[in-house]
C-alpha cells in the first residue's frame, strides 16, 4: 500500500491537475514524509512504536530465557535417568560398563561440539547486531524475517559454496591442515570447563594447565596458515599473529596464578567450588559472594589482566592488527577463501567463548548465585548468563576502541602487562599470609 | 639503490621492497597511489601519484558559460562544495566589479560554515576508520545527515548544492530553516564533546597519534600548506582573517592553533574548529539581515577582459579561484589553487623514516580529497 | 622513573576508556536512525532536485533550457506549421538522463508558467540498459515521458519510476 499526502490548499485543484499521473514501484511501501531527526526521535524515543516493540521484545526473551533455564533445571535429574536406562540397554546387549562410558562420552562431545558450532553463529549475529545499535542503526532485519536471525547460517552457507583455492606455489599440505590445526585445539579445550555442578565433559586434575596448553597449540596453526600461503605480505601477518599470541600467553597465565593460589588446586570444578558461599553469612546476612573478584585488589588485577590478555588472545580489537583490513600489510588467511577461511572464523568465536567461559569459572564463581535467595535458577544458567556477559563486554570493546600499533602493543604486554601480573602474585601472596 | 656502507657484524643487509599503496584501499581518501619503498618496516621513498580522478574541470570552464562553471565548481571538492561555488563566484564578482547584498554575503557565510562542519565531520569519521575505531564514522554520518537534510531544504541538493551564484544566493532560507539550523546546533554542541571523549582523548588514538607525522611550521610554510595543516604546526594563517570576505570580519571566531604539529594536533585542530564554525553560525543567525539575495547581474555574464583571483578558507585549507576574461561568455581560463594539491606534496618528505603503520595515520591527517588534487 | 606521573598516566588512560565506553553504551539504548529502504521511503524536501518532468502541453520549444544545461542533455525541435513556419510547440523533446547532472539551470531558464522542465521530488530512476536512458516525449506524451526500445522499434513507457508527490510537483516563480 502507498501512502501519498496531497497539500490541502486552494490551488489543490489546480495543481491535481498538473500532477503527473502516477506511476508506482512494486511491492508494498509506505512513503515517509516526515524526515525525523535524531532530536526528536530521541528527545521522546519511548513515543515510538518501533521503541516500544523492541524493548518489549527484549524484556520477552530476557524472561523466556529465565523461564527455559527454570524448566530444562527441572528436568536435569532426568540425564541421571537417561544414565542409568543407558547401562541398563547395555547390560541386557551384554556390552561391559566401559561401552557405556563411550557412548556417554560420545554424547557429551557431540555436546560439546554442538555448542562450539551454535556460538559462533549465535555469537556473530548478535555482534551484529550489538554493533549496529551502538552506531545508531538496525543490523540484519531481513534473513529469516525476525531481525535476520538465520544472517549467519546464510553467511556460513555463502562461504560453504565458494571455491576453495589452493595458491600454486603453497605448500599443499600446510595449507590444509593448518585451519584445523587452529581449529581443534581449541575446541578440545572446551572439555574441562565446568558448566555447573558435576556438569563437566572432562574433571581432569589438570584442568588449567590443559586448557592453557591446548590454547597454545592453536598458535601453531596461525603460524603455519601464515607460511603455507607463499606470500610474503601473509608471512609477515602471521608471524605478526603468531608473537601476538604467544606474547600475551604470558600474562594471561600469570594473572591466573592468584586464583590458583586462593582455590589451591588446578582443577576447574575445585576453583568453582573455593567460590561458593558468601561473606558475611557468618553474622547472618550475606552481603557479597566469595567470587574471586572480589578479593581486595588481587581480585581485580587478576581480572582486568585476564580480560586484556585474553582480547588479545582472541584478535579482537583493539588487538586485531593481524585482522585488520585497511592495515598495509594483510593478515594470516588472506590466502584462504570458503570453509577453511570459515574454520579460522569459528576458531576465534570458539576461543572468545573459551575465554568468556573461563573468566566465568576463575573470577564470577561458576554456577554460583549472586545472591543466596537466587538459587532456584540452576548453576549453568547463571554460568552461561555470566559467561553472555563477558561475551558483550567483548563486543563492546570491539567497537569503541581503536586499534593498537603491533609494537606498542608488544611493549604493552612485556612492560606493562607481565610486570603488573607479576606483582600481582606478590600481592596474592600477601594476602595469603595475611 | 642499495648504497649502503658495508655492513658491520651489527647490521644485517635488508632488501628494499617496492608496494603500492594504493589507488584502490580501503582507506586512502580517494583514488591516490604513493609507492613507497620500504626497508623493513621504515619507509625510505614516497612517491605520490594523482591523476587517477582527472576529468579536466579547468578545460571544461573554458567552454561553458560563468553560470555553468558554477556547476563544475561544485565537483571539485565534493565533501566541500559550498566553499567551491564561494571561491569562483567571488573570483567573476570581482571581474564584473559587482558586490553581493548583505543578506546574500550572511547566508554565504552561513552555508560555507555548516560545510566546513560538514567537512570535518567526514575526516572524523573517517580518520577514525584507518586507525581502526568503527564507531564515530557512523556519528559523524548521523550528524552529517542533518546537515545535508538542511542544504536540501534550501537548495535542493544534498552534495552538490549549485547554491552560491554569481551576486548572491540562489534562494532564500525561511524562518522554518533558520529554526531548525538552530535545533541542528544544539543538538550538534554535545556532539563534539561525545567525540572529544569517544576518540580524541581515548588513550589508544592518542597513541596512535601523538608524536607521529611531525610537521614544523617552517616546512609547512615552505610547502604551502594551508588550513588545519598549516596552523596545527603554530602560523595562524586564517583567510577569513587575512582577508575577510563576506562580512567575515563581523562573526566572532577564534583561529585555531596547535604547537606540535603532529597527527593528532592536525585531527584535533579540525574537532576545535568545528566548535568555532557553530559560534559563527549562531552570530549569523542571530543577526541575519534582511533584503535581496541576488545582485542585478545581467542574465547573461559577460565580464570586461581581465583577470582575478579570490581565494576564501576552504575546510581543507586556502581555495582559491583564478579567472581570465577575454569579455566572452566563457571564461578564458579558470585555475583553482586547490589546497589538497598542495598539502599533498608533503608526503614525499614526511613519510620518509615513518614506520608503514604510521603512513596511513599521517595519509589520513592531511585531510586531502582527490576531487580537488585531480580536478 | 617518574612515579607519580606513571600512575597517573595509568588512572587518566584508564578513566577515559571507561568514559569512551559509556558513550557507546548509551547509544545502545537509543532509537536507531535508519529506515528500511525498500518498504519505507523518505520523500524529499519541496525544493529537492530529483529527476527531470516535462509538459509538452505548456512547453513554448524557445530552447532556453537547451542552452542553459551544462551538460548538453537536452534536445528538441519545434513544430511547423504547414506553411514551414515555427510554432511555438515543441515536435519533440528527448532529455538524456544519463547526462543530466540534476543542477536545476534548465528549470531556472524555462519561461512559461508553470515550467515546462523541472525537477520533480522522484529520485528513484533505475535503468537496466543505456538506451532506457534517453527519454522522449511528443505533443501527447504524458509527463514522464516514454523510452525508444531500439530493438522493437517503438516507445515504451518507463516501467521504473517512483513518483513522489508530497507537495506540487512545480516550483512556480
Amino acid at each position: 500500500m502507498s501512502e501519498t499526502e496531497k497539500t490541502p490548499s486552494s490551488s489543490a485543484a489546480k495543481s491535481a491537475a498538473l500532477l503527473p499521473e502516477p506511476v508506482f514501484t512494486e511491492g508494498p511501501w509506505v512513503l515517509l514524509p516526515h524526515r525525523a531527526w535524531p532530536t526528536e526521535m530521541w528527545a521522546s524515543p519511548w513515543k515510538l512504536p518501533r521503541y516500544r516493540r523492541g524493548a518489549m521484545m527484549l524484556a520477552g526473551l530476557l524472561l523466556l530465557g529465565t523461564g527455559a533455564a527454570l524448566l530444562i533445571g527441572e528436568i536435569a535429574p532426568w540425564a541421571d535417568m537417561l544414565h542409568a536406562r543407558l547401562m541398563l540397554a547395555m547390560a541386557t546387549f551384554g556390552l561391559p560398563p566401559p561401552a557405556v562410558m563411550c557412548v556417554w562420552g560420545a554424547l557429551q562431545i557431540a555436546l560439546l561440539i554442538g555448542i562450539f558450532i551454535l556460538a559462533p553463529v549465535v555469537i556473530v549475529w548478535w555482534e551484529r547486531k550489538i554493533s549496529a545499535h551502538i552506531q545508531s542503526r538496525f543490523g540484519p532485519m531481513r534473513t529469516g524475517g525476525f531481525h535476520g536471525w538465520l544472517q549467519t547460517a546464510a553467511d556460513g552457507l555463502k562461504l560453504l559454496l565458494k571455491e576453495n583455492i589452493t595458491p600454486q606455489h603453497a605448500d599443499s599440505w600446510v595449507h590444509r591442515l593448518a585451519p584445523a590445526v587452529a581449529l581443534v585445539p581449541a575446541l578440545v579445550a572446551f572439555a574441562p570447563v565446568s558448566f555447573g555442578q558435576e556438569l563437566s565433559a572432562a574433571d581432569i586434575d589438570i584442568g588449567t594447565l590443559y586448557i592453557f596448553a591446548m590454547t597454545g597449540v592453536s598458535v601453531l596453526g596461525i603460524m603455519m596458515a601464515g607460511w603455507a600461503s607463499a606470500n610474503k605480505y601473509s608471512l609477515l601477518g602471521g608471524l605478526r599473529s603468531a608473537a601476538q599470541l604467544v606474547s600475551y600467553e604470558l600474562p594471561r597465565t600469570f594473572a591466573v596464578v592468584p586464583v590458583l593460589m586462593f582455590a589451591g588446586s588446578l582443577n576447574l570444578s575445585q576453583i568453582v567450588a573455593a567460590q561458593q558461599g558468601y561473606w558475611g553469612e557468618g553474622y547472618g546476612f550475606a552481603l557479597l559472594p566469595r567470587w574471586f573478584i572480589f578479593y581486595p585488589v588481587v581480585g581485580q588485577l587478576s581480572f582486568i589482566i585476564f580480560l586484556i590478555a585474553s582480547i588479545a588472545e582472541t584478535n579482537r580489537t583493539p588487538f586485531d592488527i593481524p585482522e585488520a583490513e585497511s592495515e598495509l600489510v594483510s593478515g594470516f588467511h588472506t590466502e584462504y577463501s570458503g570453509i577453511k577461511f570459515s574454520l579460522f572464523f569459528m576458531a576465534e568465536y570458539g576461543a572468545m567463548l573459551l575465554s568468556c567461559l573461563l573468566m566465568a569459572s576463575f573470577f564470577l564463581g561458576g554456577g554460583s548465585a549472586p545472591l543466596p535467595f537466587l538459587r532456584f535458577i540452576p548453576s549453568w544458567a547463571w554460568f552461561l548468563s555470566k559467561a553472555v556477559v563477558l561475551v558483550f563486554c567483548f563486543l563492546w570493546f570491539r567497537w569503541t576502541f581503536p586499534r593498537m600499533r603491533v609494537d606498542r602493543l608488544m611493549d604493552f604486554c612485556w612492560k606493562f602487562l607481565l610486570p603488573w601480573s607479576f606483582a600481582n602474585i606478590a600481592f596474592a601472596g600477601l594476602y595469603l599470609l595475611l | 639503490m642499495n648504497t649502503a656502507p658495508a655492513p658491520s657484524r651489527s647490521e644485517l643487509k635488508t632488501d628494499q621492497l617496492f608496494v603500492n599503496l594504493g589507488p584502490q584501499h580501503p582507506s586512502t581518501h580517494g583514488v591516490l597511489r604513493v609507492g613507497l619503498t620500504i626497508e623493513g618496516e621504515i619507509i625510505v621513498k614516497a612517491e605520490p601519484d594523482i591523476g587517477y580522478l582527472h576529468r579536466g574541470i579547468e578545460k571544461l570552464c573554458e567552454t561553458r558559460s560563468y553560470g555553468q562553471c558554477i556547476v563544475l565548481s561544485d565537483r571539485l571538492d565534493y565533501c566541500s562544495a559550498m566553499t567551491n561555488n564561494l571561491a569562483f563566484c567571488l573570483a567573476a564578482e570581482k571581474l564584473l566589479g559587482v558586490h553581493a547584498p548583505q543578506r546574500a554575503d550572511a547566508l554565504r557565510v552561513a552555508m560555507c560554515e555548516l560545510q566546513r562542519i560538514a567537512s570535518h565531520l567526514i575526516l572524523l569519521g573517517t580518520y577514525g576508520i584507518d586507525i581502526g575505531a568503527f564507531t564515530p564514522f557512523l556519528y559523524a554520518f548521523r550528524e552529517r545527515e542533518m546537515v545535508m537534510d538542511l542544504f536540501e531544504m534550501v537548495s535542493g541538493a544534498r552534495l552538490t548544492y549549485n547554491y552560491i551564484r554569481i551576486g548572491g544566493v540562489r534562494a532564500d532560507v525561511d524562518a522554518q530553516w533558520v529554526a531548525r539550523t538552530r535545533e541542528f546546533l544544539e543538538y550538534f554542541k554535545p556532539r563534539l564533546d561525545e567525540y572529544d571523549t569517544l576518540l580524541s582523548y581515548n588513550p589508544i588514538f592518542i597513541d596512535r597519534t601523538r608524536g607521529v607525522g611531525v610537521i614544523s611550521a617552517e616546512k609547512a610554510a615552505d610547502y604551502g600548506l594551508s588550513g588545519p595543516n598549516l596552523r596545527a604546526s603554530g602560523p595562524a594563517y586564517d583567510a577569513r582573517r587575512a582577508e575577510p570576505h563576506c562580512g567575515y570580519e563581523k562573526y566572532p571566531f577564534d583561529v585555531i592553533t596547535a604547537e606540535s604539529g603532529d597527527c593528532w594536533d592536525r585531527y584535533h585542530c579540525r574537532v576545535r574548529e568545528m566548535r568555532q564554525s557553530v559560534r559563527i553560525l549562531e552570530a549569523v543567525l542571530d543577526g541575519l539581515p534582511g533584503g535581496e539575495i541576488l545582485a542585478k547581474v545581467p542574465k547573461i555574464v559577460k565580464p570586461a577582459p581581465g583577470e582575478s583571483y579570490a581565494h576564501v578558507e576552504g575546510a581543507r585549507g586556502d581555495l582559491g579561484v583564478y579567472l581570465v576574461s577575454d569579455g566572452g561568455p566563457n571564461p578564458f581560463r579558470a585555475h583553482v589553487r586547490a589546497p589538497s594539491f598542495l598539502n599533498l606534496s608533503i608526503l614525499q618528505e614526511i613519510f620518509l623514516g615513518q614506520r608503514m603503520a604510521d603512513a596511513i595515520a599521517i595519509l589520513g591527517s592531511l585531510d586531502i580529497v582527490l576531487g580537488e588534487v585531480d580536478r | 622513573m617518574n612515579d607519580s606521573n606513571y600512575f597517573k598516566t595509568i588512572w587518566t588512560a584508564s578513566v577515559n576508556t571507561l568514559k569512551g565506553l559509556y558513550v557507546t553504551w548509551r547509544y545502545l539504548f537509543k532509537p536507531a536512525i535508519t529506515v528500511q529502504y525498500p518498504e519505507e521511503k523518505l520523500a524529499p524536501y519541496p525544493a529537492f532536485r530529483g529527476t527531470l518532468l516535462f509538459d509538452a502541453k505548456t512547453c513554448i520549444a524557445c530552447g532556453l533550457c537547451a542552452k542553459a544545461c551544462p551538460s548538453e542533455c537536452i534536445t528538441l525541435e519545434s513544430r511547423k506549421d504547414g506553411a514551414g513556419k515555427r510554432v511555438p510547440k515543441p515536435e519533440w523533446y528527448a532529455l538524456d538522463l544519463g547526462k543530466c547532472n540534476y543542477c536545476g539551470l534548465c528549470e531556472e531558464a524555462c519561461p512559461t508558467k508553470p515550467r515546462s522542465v523541472w525537477h520533480s521530488l522522484d529520485y528513484e530512476v533505475a535503468f537496466s540498459e543505456r538506451s532506457e536512458m534517453l527519454r522522449c516525449w511528443k505533443s501527447d506524451t504524458p509527463f514522464l515521458g516514454e523510452i525508444w526500445d531500439p530493438k522493437a522499434k517503438k516507445l515504451k513507457k518507463p516501467k521504473t519510476h517512483l513518483q513522489v508527490q508530497s507537495v506540487p510537483a512545480r516550483r512556480m516563480p
